[in-house]
């Protein structure tokens, strides 16, 4: 009975409070919520953005399938969807895609090379005139490219005149080019990363007896790798993507593939252009998720902003 | 004669026949042994037809072929760059680069006629020492038959006819800066009542045309005419024909300019740089270049038309490009040819970017 009472008391009580509660809310119909405007709004200009980001690609990947007999202008959406520009593609393109992906590679490599001791020195470094030297190799970003392109042609000649060593027309002379504008990105990045970088850390290791090669390669170079990724994936990007410096140090034999793509389209429109160019798209977005299972892209963006 | 002396005759006769063959082939076959040509080129199908045609003959002789791409305008500016030496031996060079190229000949040598063989099928002005004319375009009125009769306007005669409020931002025309864009706007400024030096009246009448887009690549103009945005363009021939090819109801007009001249053509050259050392490969390249095979093969995909009288000829039995290229010698004689070395091309452009650039 006692059970039986504790309940019936209980009961009570849960009865009371939502008597109470109720006499709490205001008499008459629940009011009316209006529509939760803001977030429609959101949705739809968040839609709208993805739309005019994504469409140029859904474009292009969507004409590349086009089924159909060989046109003159771009098919969207396609008509009897196949692969066949896919396998249409010409040899040309496809050299100059292996040759840009190499070149693309090796300059963020090489990149790194001279951009991680570059920003240890701007921010660790206790050497005169620190801003100057900072600024120098922030210069190539605030140079027209296609001067820089120019200069380069012409700086080869001289060099070639007075040396015998002529580097234009040839690989590493088109290599150089992409690397004087890509590793201001990867210096910008990795600067951004050592300027919050906790010095104390660097400190612990020593006194736990760790050489500075050794605190450098376990301490400094794990923390400041976000920043590394970034740089170089900037770098990758500049020199896959550029066309003004490639117009002018890109000789017969290699040939970049936005030059093939630029002058193939002026003459004429391939079909076969898209399908090449929808390959590039689904190897960014492979990039691009392999970096995001890497260091996450968050981190890039963050170091990349600095 | 006995039969056994006709047969050792015959024998002879066929066994020295054949020896010589082989001798003269094994000589054409050795010429360019070793030698790599570059030619400064359009990309795209342009390339691929002389990867086709040229290509296989010269590397049956020992030779190899490497291109450097690019506009006329982008390897012009290579050379400047360069200070007249070239990445390349054979270049195409268009008609408006007159004075870049042909007032002092700097960038240029010397061109070996006696094994261009092929100018015997060439005006005489289409040639001289320092370079061979090599094809032609014809500029024209390209306009949408459907949309026209729809709106109840005849086919244009001028470009003053494409001046209609019915047509008023349906209309393109080429950029100044455009391959087409010099030759155009001359002829417009002709149409006009102006001239090479007095581009005034031009720019008056392309500021009336109220065109609705500034085309810089003819592949533009095709995917225009194709989604309906545009019923006319001033564009050359080749690209109507490839509109026509995509299935777009439409036809060229070769405008009348003035009592002497209906329709405009512009020229391809080819040179040969002087800093090449393979000038012997560079001329059998541009023989080679005007022979009627290659002619063909490039006119049928992108109808751009010879310059090879034989090949003209027979280009005639092609239904769609006789329709809508000028293919008699008495119309091409009649087209109006740009006189750039009286043109101020620098002017040309200020006075293009102050007027219609501000539209």
């Amino acid at each position: 009975m006692a059970i039986d009472k504790s309940n019936q008391t209980s009961s009570y009580s849960s009865m009371d409070m939502v008597t109470r509660l109720a006499a709490r809310r205001p008499v008459g119909p629940p009011p009316k919520r209006g529509l939760p405007w803001g977030k429609y709004f959101h949705y739809f200009f968040c839609s709208l953005s993805y739309i005019f980001l994504l469409s140029p690609m859904i474009v292009v990947i969507g004409a590349s399938l086009h089924g159909g007999e060989y046109y003159t202008a771009i098919k969207f959406p396609p008509d009897e969807p196949s692969l066949q520009w896919y396998w249409k593609i010409p040899k040309g393109q496809l050299e100059a895609l292996g040759l840009s992906f190499g070149l693309a590679g090796l300059t963020a490599l090489g990149a790194c090379i001279i951009g991680i001791p570059a920003a240890l020195g701007i921010v660790r470094g206790k050497i005169p005139g620190k801003t100057l030297i900072s600024a120098v190799f922030r210069a190539p970003l605030q140079i027209p490219a296609i001067v820089t392109g120019i200069a380069f042609l012409q700086l080869y000649y001289l060099f070639g005149d007075a040396t015998g060593l002529y580097f234009q027309g040839t690989f590493l002379g088109l290599y150089i080019g992409h690397l004087f504008v890509a590793t201001p990105y990867v210096v910008g990045t990795v600067t951004a990363i050592l300027q919050r970088f906790d010095t104390r850390l660097e400190e612990a290791s020593f006194s736990l007896g760790a050489s500075k090669l050794s605190t450098f390669r376990r301490v400094t170079l794990p923390v400041i790798m976000p920043g590394v990724y970034a740089g170089a994936l900037y770098a990758f990007m500049v020199s896959f993507g550029d066309v003004p410096i490639s117009i002018f140090l890109t000789a017969p034999g290699f040939v970049t593939y936005p030059i093939e793509l630029f002058y193939g389209m002026e003459n004429d429109f391939d079909p076969s252009i898209l399908a090449s160019a929808s390959l590039v798209i689904f190897f960014c977005l492979l990039v691009l998720l392999g970096m995001q299972k890497l260091v996450g892209l968050d981190t890039l963006l963050r170091s990349g902003s600095r | 004669m006995s039969k056994s002396k006709n047969v050792r005759r015959t024998f002879l006769r066929s066994t020295v026949a054949a020896v010589s063959m082989f001798v003269a082939g094994s000589a054409v076959a050795g010429d360019f042994d070793g030698v790599t040509l570059k030619v400064a080129t359009w990309g795209g199908s342009w390339k691929a037809n002389i990867e086709k045609v040229i290509m296989p003959k010269f590397e049956a002789m020992g030779g190899s072929i490497e291109f450097v791409t690019g506009s006329p305008q982008a390897n012009l500016a290579k050379l400047i760059a360069g200070r007249g030496r070239a990445p390349f031996d054979v270049m195409e060079v268009l008609d408006a680069q007159e004075q870049d190229f042909f007032a002092t000949n700097e960038f240029l040598q010397k061109i070996d006629l006696s094994k261009v063989t092929n100018t015997e099928n060439l005006e005489d002005w289409q040639y001289s020492d320092w370079r061979v004319a090599s094809w032609h375009t014809q500029e024209s009125i390209c306009y949408n038959r459907d949309k026209f009769a729809e709106l109840g306007i005849d086919a244009p005669t001028t470009y003053a006819d494409l001046v209609n409020e019915k047509l008023a931002g349906r209309i393109s025309i080429p950029d100044i800066t455009s391959g087409g864009g010099l030759a155009n706007f001359a002829a417009i400024s002709h149409a006009a009542g102006g001239d090479e030096v007095n581009v005034k009246p031009g720019l008056e009448l392309i500021t009336k045309l109220n065109a609705l887009k500034f085309w810089s690549r003819g592949g533009e103009v095709v995917t225009q005419l194709q989604s309906g945005d545009v019923y006319a363009a001033v564009v050359h021939s080749g690209w109507c024909v490839r509109a026509r090819n995509a299935g777009v109801n439409v036809a060229t007009v070769h405008p009348v300019i003035n009592d002497q001249h209906t329709g405009v053509h512009k020229y391809g050259w080819l040179v040969i740089m002087k800093s090449s050392e393979n000038a012997a490969a560079a001329s059998w390249f541009i023989n080679e270049y005007n022979e009627p095979e290659f002619q063909l093969e490039y006119a049928r995909n992108s109808g751009v038309v010879p310059v090879n009288h034989k090949a003209i000829e027979e280009l005639k039995s092609d239904p769609v490009l006789a329709e809508m290229l000028q293919l008699e010698s008495e119309d091409i004689n009649k087209q109006l040819r740009i006189d750039y070395s009286k043109a101020n091309i620098s002017d040309w452009t200020d006075q293009w970017n102050r007027t219609v650039s501000q539209q």
